[in-house]
């Protein structure tokens, strides 16, 4: 009897050992891309920050060096602290934009299909491809939309929509609108909002509520969880996306005056237009860290403002 | 037991394409050596390679008499095959190449910039030995390529040509205001003066006609080093600007402020080409693009002078990469495109002079098409003053000084700030 046990449990071990073999032998392509494409990345980063590293592959362990001499660089102190405005604007006006959106499409009414394709199309054009049609439409002497306002009060306009301190974080914030991430947020904000239940709307006419009412007490507490993973979406897309757009725009110095030179283009100037790789990972590392600390940061705000059913 | 066989097969066949992914190229460069014929060469010995990579920056020209490398392949009978990489990229792309060792390439044409560098980290070879038996008349290069040479312990680059920045002038422009044409005497002054009798206002004040374009990526140099300033220290490697480079951007703010310039922005139109701005100063390789192309009759003449005559010279570098495979064959292109034949040719389609005195003497520079320019002394007088500046700068140096510039001028910087910004800046980039 016990020899006939031992054998059923051996037969179930030697089971549970093939089920564990084939989960793991699926996961490993995966694991070997995430170590080769992204770990090993991460790791060689912040290795090479500690060194002097150019282009043409000359390297020097200089240990802390390059942080010393970027926390006492005032180009580095002004792209950080257009990196944080940036993000957070973006964050907000993408959001909200696309909230918006969301609820338009969310109302009863006909060509809704036709609607949603127009508000999603621009998203899908490439950034880059769309950052440059901007920069024609901003254009000062032959800009479109300079065109279109000096026919509409018969002047002549030439407002400096990119090189104007006073115009260009407008034209830079309305440019996002278009962007991929915004349509992104505004699909799944119309999923989260089609599952609110109506019962609550209905509760609510009968208490004689308001739309404003309506919407700051049942629509945005029960689509809070996707506003969060919006809100971190959009933080994620400003701080890695930025350059695809602002690159075209305001070129590589983040022109007028550096006004717009977030990390991300700080960071490609210095490694490819000056060759300095090893200072240009360290600023990464940075980059990274901020990217970590406004994950942090929102998912420890959103224990008070997000609500789960559970 | 069937599905264990079926978890073992797909394993087997994703770990065949990872390994098929991350394989060597021994099969493809054994079939390139034998669709070469006769042989590959083997650095110092062997037989001369039938194909050989050179990259560049610009396409070449498609008209087969005035395409080099086509020219050079009859003439050497070498296949030359032209590696285009786009300018943005060019320099990243090539020290990229040399960190990797990359061998896919065998002739760089380097940049002013880049020159030492390859030279320091042995990415390219010296090219001493070949030049002893060659026809290459290294003795008779403009004094600013042989100043360039010297200190790098030989001769690791052949300049493929020499271009300078000139100013271009509307002439129908000119005799409408009833300006006398610029000469290459013409003073900074002179150019100021014009600049206002040139400017055509609307009657509600806009400008309808700019005097001159702004200076644009190569000319504000120009300008600064035309003033007094040094630009470029060869010594020290570091960027020298100071009252000249306040007294320009001030110049430029005044003629901005009062619309005879337009201001900084992100128009990318030429606004000469347009017929929206009586002069401007570019490179000279903008002869061959404006040709006959342009709606109006021009000419060229000197940028004008101030305190000095000042205007950048702008070249590549024909170099061997260490790595390549086939030095010999390398070498006997360059020796080509060296030559007067292949020089010339290079002058013709491009409208650049040589860097060899005795063949850009020979005027083949001379863009046919251009049937306006009488003043072709312009481009001799600009090559005999010009100097090697802002370009053996880092890109991101000299980008970084001009957007300091352009915010001086909209106003949103002093002058003194913007020099001291882009000198702060430079320092802590140069000799990184």
């Amino acid at each position: 009897m016990d020899n006939i046990e031992n054998v059923q449990v051996e037969h179930i071990s030697k089971r549970k050992r093939k089920k564990y073999f084939t989960a793991y032998a699926f996961c490993t392509p995966w694991f070997i891309g995430f170590v080769s494409f992204t770990l090993f990345p991460i790791i060689f980063m912040v290795y090479t920050s500690l060194t002097n590293r150019k282009l043409n592959g000359i390297t020097h362990f200089i240990g802390l060096q390059n942080y010393a001499n970027m926390f006492s660089s005032t180009t580095f102190w002004n792209s950080l602290k257009v990196t944080l405005f940036f993000t957070g604007v973006m964050m907000i006006v993408t959001t909200i934009w696309a909230l918006i959106l969301a609820m338009l499409l969310n109302r009863k009414q006909k060509l809704n299909g036709i609607f949603q394709f127009a508000y999603f199309l621009p998203s899908v054009i490439p950034t880059v491809a769309l950052a440059y049609a901007f920069r024609t439409i901003f254009g000062k002497e032959a800009g479109l939309l300079n065109s279109i306002i000096s026919m509409i009060i018969n002047k002549n306009v030439q407002i400096n929509w990119l090189y104007d301190q006073q115009t260009v974080y407008l034209a830079v914030f309305f440019i996002t609108l278009f962007t991929y991430n915004t349509g992104q947020m505004m699909l799944i904000f119309r999923s989260g909002l089609n599952d609110v239940p109506i019962e609550l709307y209905e509760a609510c006419d009968i208490d004689g509520g308001g739309f404003a009412q309506k919407f700051f007490n049942i629509t945005l507490p029960s689509i809070s969880p996707i506003v969060l993973f919006n809100a971190v979406m959009g933080c994620i897309s400003a701080l890695n996306g930025s350059f695809a757009l602002l690159f075209p725009l305001t070129g590589e110095s983040g022109n007028p005056n550096g006004m717009t030179q977030v990390l991300s283009l700080l960071i490609y100037k210095e490694a490819f237009s000056n060759m300095k790789v090893g200072y240009a990972c360290a600023l990464s590392v940075v980059l990274f860290f901020i990217a970590s600390l406004i994950g942090i940061a929102l998912f420890g705000i959103s224990k008070k403002f997000v609500f789960y059913e559970n | 037991m069937r599905r264990n066989w079926n978890v073992l097969l797909a394993v087997a066949i994703l770990s065949v394409v990872l390994l098929t992914g991350c394989g060597g190229d021994e099969t493809s460069s054994e079939n390139n050596s034998s669709s070469k014929g006769i042989g590959t060469d083997q650095g110092s010995t062997g037989e001369a390679a039938e194909k050989i990579t050179i990259a560049v920056w610009n396409e070449p020209n498609p008209s087969e008499e005035l395409n080099m490398y086509a020219q050079c392949e009859k003439a050497t009978g070498i296949d030359v095959e032209v590696t285009v990489i786009p300018e943005s990229e060019y320099s990243s792309k090539l020290n990229q190449m040399v960190a990797t060792g990359d061998d896919s390439i065998d002739i760089y044409v380097i940049w002013e910039n880049d020159i030492s560098n390859f030279a320091q980290v042995q990415g390219i070879d010296p090219m001493d030995d070949y030049l002893k038996d060659s026809s290459i008349k290294t003795d008779d290069f403009i004094d600013a390529v042989a100043q360039l040479s010297e200190g790098m312990g030989g001769t690791y680059g052949l300049p493929w040509c020499a271009a300078t920045e000139i100013m271009f002038y509307n002439q129908d422009m000119f005799d409408a205001a009833g300006v006398e044409y610029p000469t290459n005497d013409w003073t900074y002054e002179q150019y100021l003066q014009a600049v206002e009798k040139l400017t055509v206002k609307a009657p509600d004040g806009t400008t309808e006609v700019y005097g001159s374009a702004l200076p644009n990526v190569q000319t504000w140099w120009a300008g600064i080093g035309s003033a007094g300033d040094q630009v470029y220290n060869p010594a020290t490697g570091q960027l020298v600007i100071g009252k000249g480079a306040v007294s320009f951007i001030d110049d430029c703010k005044v003629m901005v402020d009062n619309g005879f310039v337009p201001e900084p922005s992100s128009d990318t139109a030429d606004l000469f080409a347009a017929g929206k701005a009586a002069m401007t100063w570019q490179g000279s390789w903008n002869i061959g693009t404006y040709g006959d192309e342009l709606a109006f009759n021009w000419d060229i003449a000197t940028i004008p002078t101030d305190e000095v005559k000042y205007n950048t010279l702008h070249t590549g570098f024909y170099s061997i990469n260490s790595q390549s495979q086939n030095k010999e064959s390398a070498f006997k292109v360059i020796e080509y495109l060296m030559g007067e034949e292949g020089q010339t040719i290079n002058s013709k389609a491009s409208g650049n002079p040589s860097a060899i005195k005795s063949i850009a003497d020979k005027g083949a520079w001379k863009v046919e098409t251009a049937i306006t320019i009488d003043n072709w002394d312009a481009m001799t007088d600009s090559l005999n003053s010009g100097v090697f500046g802002y370009t053996c700068l880092p890109s991101g140096v000299t980008n970084n000084a001009i957007g300091a510039f352009e915010a001086a001028v909209l106003g949103q910087l002093t002058s003194e700030q913007a020099v001291e910004n882009s000198s702060q800046y430079a320092k802590e980039t140069i000799g990184y």
